[in-house]
Parts: C-alpha cells; sequence; structure tokens
C-alpha cells in the first residue's frame, strides 16, 4: 500500500491553536489569528501540547488531510471505514481509493490495532513533505528540526 | 451575525489526482472529500442549538465558563423588536437577568455557574469544519421556509461562501 498527499488544510498547526483560542476568547477571528502570529509556532505548540495532554482532541478535527491511497483492496479499507466515521474513502479504481480523514481520526488511528500501520504511513507521508513538523513531533514523536 | 470562510478543499488538487487516475470528476461522490471551515460571530445560541444537531461536523465555540456576560452581545428577534408590548417584556427580562447575573458574579459566584441564568439569545462565536455533503444537507434543511430566519440567513450564507469558493461543486449538484 502507499499513500500521497493530495491536499491538506493550510497551517494545520495554526488552525489548530485558532479552534482552541476560540474556545476561550470573546474576540473576532482576525483579532485571535493576528494574536497567533505575534506569539508565533512556540505558542501554538504550547497550544497543542496542552490539547494532547488534556485530549481535548476535537480541536484536531480543523485538520483535514485528503489522501491518494494505491494498492488497498476493499478487505483493507472497508474495516478502517467502518471503525472510524470521520473516515471517508472513495474507490478509484480497484485498489486506487481517495481518502479524506481529520488528525483526530488520524491519531485515534495510530492507536488502534486495525489503524496503525495505515496511520503510520500517513504520518511518514506528512513527515518527509514537511507539512506539519510540530503536529507529527507531538502527536506521533517523529524527530524533526521544528521541535 | 458575520460569516468568514477561513479556508476550503483545493478541488484542482483533487481533479490532478483523478485525471492521473484516469476517472472523471463526480461531484457527488466528490462531496465527502471537499470541507470548508467557517467561523461564525455574534448570532444567537438560540441558532447555534440548532447548528449542533447537524452531523458530521466539527465545531469549536466560545466558553461562557470564564468570559464575562453583557447585556449588549444578544440577538433581538425581529418579531420582538416590532412588537411594543413584546419588546419592553423582552428588554426588561433582559436588564433583570444580567443584573442578577453580575450582582452573582461580585458576588463571587463563578462565571462558570452565573452563566445557568443567561438567556439563549446571548451572542456565541464558533469555528465550524465541515464536508460538502454535511453542509448541502444542513443548507438544504436550513434554507426550507419552515426553519427559524436567524439559521436560515445563517445557511444561506454559508452557502453562498461555500459556492463562491468551490462554483463547480455546489452548481452541479444544484442542477441535478
Amino acid at each position: 500500500m502507499r499513500v500521497l498527499l493530495v491536499w491538506s488544510s493550510p497551517f494545520p498547526e495554526k488552525t489548530i491553536a485558532v479552534a482552541m483560542r476560540r474556545c476561550y476568547s470573546t474576540k473576532p477571528i482576525e483579532d485571535i489569528e493576528a494574536e497567533l502570529e505575534q506569539k508565533g509556532p512556540e505558542y501554538w505548540k504550547y497550544l497543542l501540547v496542552k490539547a494532547l495532554q488534556d485530549k481535548s482532541l476535537d480541536v484536531l478535527e480543523h485538520f483535514v488531510l485528503t489522501l491518494a491511497v494505491e494498492g488497498a483492496a476493499e478487505a483493507d479499507v472497508g474495516p478502517l471505514v467502518r471503525a472510524f466515521p470521520y473516515l471517508r474513502a472513495t474507490q478509484l479504481r480497484p485498489s486506487d481509493w481517495l481518502m479524506t480523514l481529520n488528525a483526530r481520526t488520524l491519531v485515534e488511528l495510530w492507536k488502534d490495532l486495525r489503524g496503525k500501520t495505515f496511520a503510520e504511513m500517513v504520518v511518514s507521508e506528512l513527515s518527509q513533505r514537511g507539512v506539519c513538523p510540530i503536529f507529527n513531533q507531538l502527536a506521533f514523536g517523529v524527530n524533526t528540526d521544528a521541535s | 451575525m458575520r460569516v468568514k470562510l477561513l479556508y476550503h478543499t483545493d478541488i484542482d488538487a483533487i481533479k490532478r489526482v483523478l485525471a492521473q487516475k484516469g476517472v472523471g470528476f463526480d461531484p457527488e461522490a466528490m462531496m465527502d472529500h471537499v470541507f470548508y471551515m467557517f467561523e461564525i460571530e455574534d448570532c444567537s445560541r438560540v441558532t447555534t442549538h440548532q447548528l449542533v444537531r447537524h452531523r458530521a461536523v466539527s465545531y469549536d465555540q466560545e466558553s461562557q465558563r470564564f468570559s464575562a456576560a453583557t447585556k449588549e452581545g444578544v440577538v433581538t428577534p425581529p418579531s420582538v423588536r416590532s412588537n411594543e408590548i413584546g419588546y419592553t417584556a423582552y428588554d426588561g427580562a433582559l436588564k433583570a437577568v444580567y443584573s442578577a447575573y453580575e450582582d452573582m458574579v461580585a458576588a463571587g459566584v463563578p462565571k462558570e455557574d452565573a452563566r445557568y441564568i443567561l438567556p439563549s439569545a446571548i451572542k456565541t462565536k464558533l469555528v465550524m469544519t465541515l464536508n460538502a455533503r454535511s453542509l448541502m444537507h444542513l443548507v438544504w434543511q436550513r434554507t426550507a421556509l419552515q426553519a427559524q430566519w436567524e439559521i436560515r440567513e445563517l445557511a444561506t450564507t454559508l452557502r453562498s461562501l461555500a459556492q463562491g469558493a468551490t462554483p463547480e461543486l455546489w452548481t452541479k449538484i444544484i442542477e441535478r
């Protein structure tokens, strides 16, 4: 099986931070975004650590990934889609799929025996593309220069 | 009420993959893969209670546990505003509620407990992420004439923003 990233939410760590700050701020979105921009990636990392420690994984749902998955049989994909309702799959050809999931589902797949192998391939692809280095390091222990 | 589209899926990226695989663009199938993240500000909690009934959607909403509420931050329905007796009753009740809220907070009651008295009319802010399938269902239900005026306004705006960002997907679906 091969996993290729097609598209992901822009600025994933900042997007997760926006969702976190939305819960605790009365300010308009532009002010929250300006605050996050001014405080920078160290602050986004602080918020993400807090979300993961508190298991407030809802904020991860705003980071969305679309993947092209090659060489996967229906027997591989079916059980995952049934077990993880936020994972959506469309069969393009007999063993080729378009799959979309959010980062919370990715974390849940990573922790589940049924999804671990698939999640590892997704994380590896994200890591190689440098998409969300802080998230990969904090959620999955991927070594990165962004640490 | 103010609604802002924060991001949406790049449909062209999906189309490139489909082309590589020799597969046509089927709007019905792609509804699961095209996502939108919205910021919604200054609608009432009445409306967000209706909104959060929709699945499968990710919401993160301004908490009342730690932020202070003010009487200015409420939505007044047009039918109340245009009814002299109704508006007098509405305004009087809000003044009484907010006075009690402020008295409780001043007396040391935690905001998270004082908020139990706050009205559903209070304005709120939230972020919402959902795919086109969930959004189209929401729009279909909440732009209907039976829907209440505020969520109808919200659903109409959501549809307008989504259609503006990804016209091909919405036009093809609406044409069917």
